[in-house]
């Protein structure tokens, strides 16, 4: 038993928090939440400059060999900063999947190009029963043939070259901008770009398809696996902020001639914040670790993604109580940590989704 | 990382194992009552055979009898007898007692006291609050005063658990009057017996006796049963509560789960007009939330165990576990409560009594957990004092 990170997950760690705290402070964070287009490239090439996307990625492609546990503590500290963008869907989930299930030529295609950078891709799963439980999605598509219908709640499609659809036998890798797709934004609460995907008699070919039928499930369980790992992380990186920026506020507020922390309603709701953080950050540090040793890890991902939803929203909610009017403000960064959480908490499989798995696993019937 | 226990500590669990399922729990006669906190029932005859098995000292160093185990054998310990709710109410006091007289115990306390704890045959109370000191525990007035090689104790202590079928108490006392408040306190090692103690139970709100309160009337004592320094008790004994709130629930977080685990065997099988409790879906989402929440507390520990092991400080980890899993215990209880239903207060021995009485009984006895050992608010406030670095409210009278 230790909860140390290794020394090369030490250095990860403490890089990504000293460039993101330049880069990306949350002045660039609201500005990139309200802009529609809420890409910045720029920043984007720095971090594969760091190698982060292609954290996953094997290093006959460009890549270094990490971990789930690696791409947990760097989420995280991208959590912390508020770092929008496209690297969860991209660098984690449809990389994970790639590296799984891609034939070498499309791996070779596409892996280095994604480790760079280079190119994006994003995974669309979630049909109208809103639902991201595992069950086979609707849409289906002989191939070769054509596809019709669509996705909800893809994210970031307007920045991805390539898109992963689920279909009801196969996962397709199509390009983004092949004829007859069409992405339509969703105006969300937090600014992360969602869209619809729309397939109008879209062509499929045969090398359209990533992996077999059996393997391609497998494949995608292990990446939604990681996908909600990573969502996790981010939620509990925001909500160590969210805890820090609150505490700093108890600490510097001053009302009836002492600061505001100085009072026990207060103390006592900043004591919960550590509990939350600190009970959220362990349950997925076991899930990530599990994952990473190769042992079963979904029902350990549940617990965790279902734990620290409401543990971060609880910190999230508190924390707008400590802070007062200021944190009703736009300009005040509270708002986006909280906005934030929710769209992790919703993305990946929500609370009940989740809290069903466990259910099962602790035998109810 | 690493969240796997060493395969020595995986091997020590099986033997554990072997030995709960050699012998059957029944063999060990109960003395006193389980206060719900995960740790069972107080059993003299149980801690003697964990005695036998040499598990009692199986930390300590070889120069005392000790084995030099890791401290996570004692988790492991804890966790599997946890698992089978035995009887070990006394082992988390005995292990704490015994590691502050290996630290600065004297020659007598060492000598006379290690060989008994070791062998299960000495189980401690705490002489720590007072009618008129709970949370404030510096308001005690309780004061021994030096005679040759003698203190002579006078006092009145109250809550001590199982204080009428221990055999020593320890008893915190004024030992002078010093300018700073926190100084000036002392510890003894005091036998039950001594002349000038009394001890009379407290029924409590269960109907069974768990508490007591100590009447100490000029009770003699050598100067060597001093526990620590003169005048240090105080920072001693804050130093001393900081991991004795996590040896004191740690076993919680797996006796939770078990008690999890029959409502969820009961939710299978029962339920109105023949349709399990288990479909319902409100049902399923508390008992599950209610594993996540387990899962979590479990990692609080397992921080705080690795921290106690390096001999980092705990001001707050163990302090923020403690509340959760009492807070965590109470809402467990109450959703029991809630899926037994009417059968829910049906006592342990009555007719029809779902899951042994068990429910009822952990519904009431949770109600003490958030007050004994430090109340959830003081410890709230300890986090954000010695934790977070935030002012200490004024008190008042003071300055």
């Amino acid at each position: 038993m230790d909860f140390r990170p290794s020394a090369s997950q030490q250095l990860l760690v403490a890089t990504a928090r000293d460039f993101l705290r330049t880069a990306c402070p949350p002045e660039v964070s609201q500005r990139l939440a309200l802009d529609p287009r809420g890409f910045d490239e720029a920043l984007w090439r720095r971090m594969a400059e760091l190698g982060w996307q292609g954290l996953l990625v094997p290093s006959d492609f460009g890549g270094s060999d990490g971990s789930l546990l690696d791409v947990v503590l760097l989420v995280e500290e991208m959590g912390r900063a508020g770092l929008p963008g496209p690297f969860v869907t991209s660098a984690v989930v449809v990389t994970s999947l790639i590296v799984a299930a891609g034939t070498d030529q499309q791996q070779k295609r596409l892996l280095p190009a994604l480790a760079a950078g280079e190119r994006i891709a994003t995974l669309a799963v979630v049909e109208d029963r809103g639902a991201f439980d595992g069950r086979p999605p609707a849409l289906h598509c002989a191939v070769p043939g054509r596809l019709t219908g669509r996705k909800l709640f893809v994210k970031d499609a307007h920045v991805a070259d390539d898109l992963v659809v689920a279909a009801r036998d196969d996962l397709l890798l199509l390009p983004a901008d092949r004829p007859g797709i069409t992405r339509l934004p969703l105006d969300t609460l937090s600014g992360e770009k969602l869209f619809e995907v729309t397939f109008d008699a879209v062509p499929v070919h045969p090398e359209d398809r990533l992996g077999g039928p059996a393997a391609s499930a497998a494949a995608l369980a292990r990446a939604t696996t990681a996908g909600a790992l990573a969502r996790v992380a981010e939620m509990v990186g925001a909500a160590q902020r969210v805890f820090e920026l609150a505490v700093e506020h108890a600490r510097t507020r001053v009302q009836g001639g002492r600061p505001i922390g100085g009072y026990q309603a207060v103390q006592h709701a900043c004591a919960d914040l550590v509990r939350d953080v600190d009970g959220a950050r362990g349950v997925l540090y076991l899930a990530a670790w599990k994952a990473s040793e190769g042992e079963p890890a979904v029902v350990d991902t549940a617990i965790a993604k279902a734990y620290a939803g409401e543990a971060c929203l609880a910190v999230a909610r508190r924390a707008h109580q400590i802070f007062g009017a200021i944190g009703y403000c736009e300009e005040h960064p509270l708002h986006l940590f909280h906005k934030r959480i929710q769209a992790a908490h919703l993305d990946f499989g929500d609370a009940g989704a989740h809290l069903e798995t466990v259910a099962r696993a602790i035998g109810l019937a | 990382m690493e969240f796997a226990f060493t395969a020595e500590e995986e091997a020590f669990r099986e033997e554990v194992r072997r030995f709960l399922a050699g012998h059957p729990l029944e063999r060990y006669p109960l003395d006193g009552m389980d206060a719900g906190y995960g740790s069972g029932a107080h059993s003299r005859a149980f801690m003697a055979e964990l005695g036998r098995q040499g598990w009692l000292a199986m930390t300590w160093p070889r120069v005392f009898g000790g084995r030099e185990r890791s401290l996570f054998f004692k988790l492991v310990l804890f966790e599997e007898l946890a698992r089978v709710n035995a009887p070990f109410g006394p082992l988390a006091g005995c292990w704490q007692t015994a590691d502050a007289i290996i630290d600065y115990g004297t020659e007598r306390l060492r000598s006379e006291l290690l060989p008994l704890i070791a062998r299960g045959e000495a189980t401690f109370w705490q002489g720590y609050s007072e009618p008129g000191a709970g949370s404030d525990l510096l308001s005690l007035t309780t004061a021994a005063r030096r005679d040759g090689d003698h203190w002579v104790i006078r006092g009145h202590k109250i809550w001590s658990s199982h204080a009428g079928i221990a055999t020593h108490g320890l008893v915190f006392t004024r030992t002078s009057r010093e300018a700073r408040r926190s100084r000036g306190f002392s510890m003894f090692v005091v036998p039950n017996g001594t002349p000038g103690m009394q001890i009379r139970p407290i029924r409590s709100l269960t109907g069974e006796v768990y508490h007591y309160e100590v009447f100490l009337d000029e009770v003699r004592v050598p100067a060597d049963v001093m526990l620590g320094r003169e005048g240090e008790g105080f920072q001693a004994l804050l130093n001393g509560l900081d991991s004795d709130r996590f040896w004191g629930r740690y076993y919680k977080a797996p006796a939770l789960e078990r008690v999890l685990h029959r409502l969820v065997d009961y939710a299978n099988t029962t339920g109105p007009e023949g349709a399990p409790l288990a479909r319902d879906a409100g049902v399923r989402r508390r008992l599950a939330g209610m594993a996540t929440e387990i899962a979590a507390l479990r990692m609080l520990f397992y921080r705080a165990a690795c921290l106690l092991r390096e001999g980092a400080p705990v001001t707050y980890e163990t302090a923020v576990a403690k509340v959760m899993a009492d807070e965590l215990g109470q809402k467990l209880a109450r959703l029991g409560m809630d899926l037994l239903g009417p059968w829910g207060p049906l006592r342990q021995g009555s007719r029809n009594a779902p899951l042994d009485g068990r429910i009822a009984h952990d519904y009431l006895t949770s109600l003490g957990h958030t007050i004994a050992g430090g109340t959830a608010e003081i410890l709230r406030t300890t986090v954000a004092v010695r934790g977070l670095g935030l002012p200490p409210e004024p008190r008042a009278g003071r300055g």
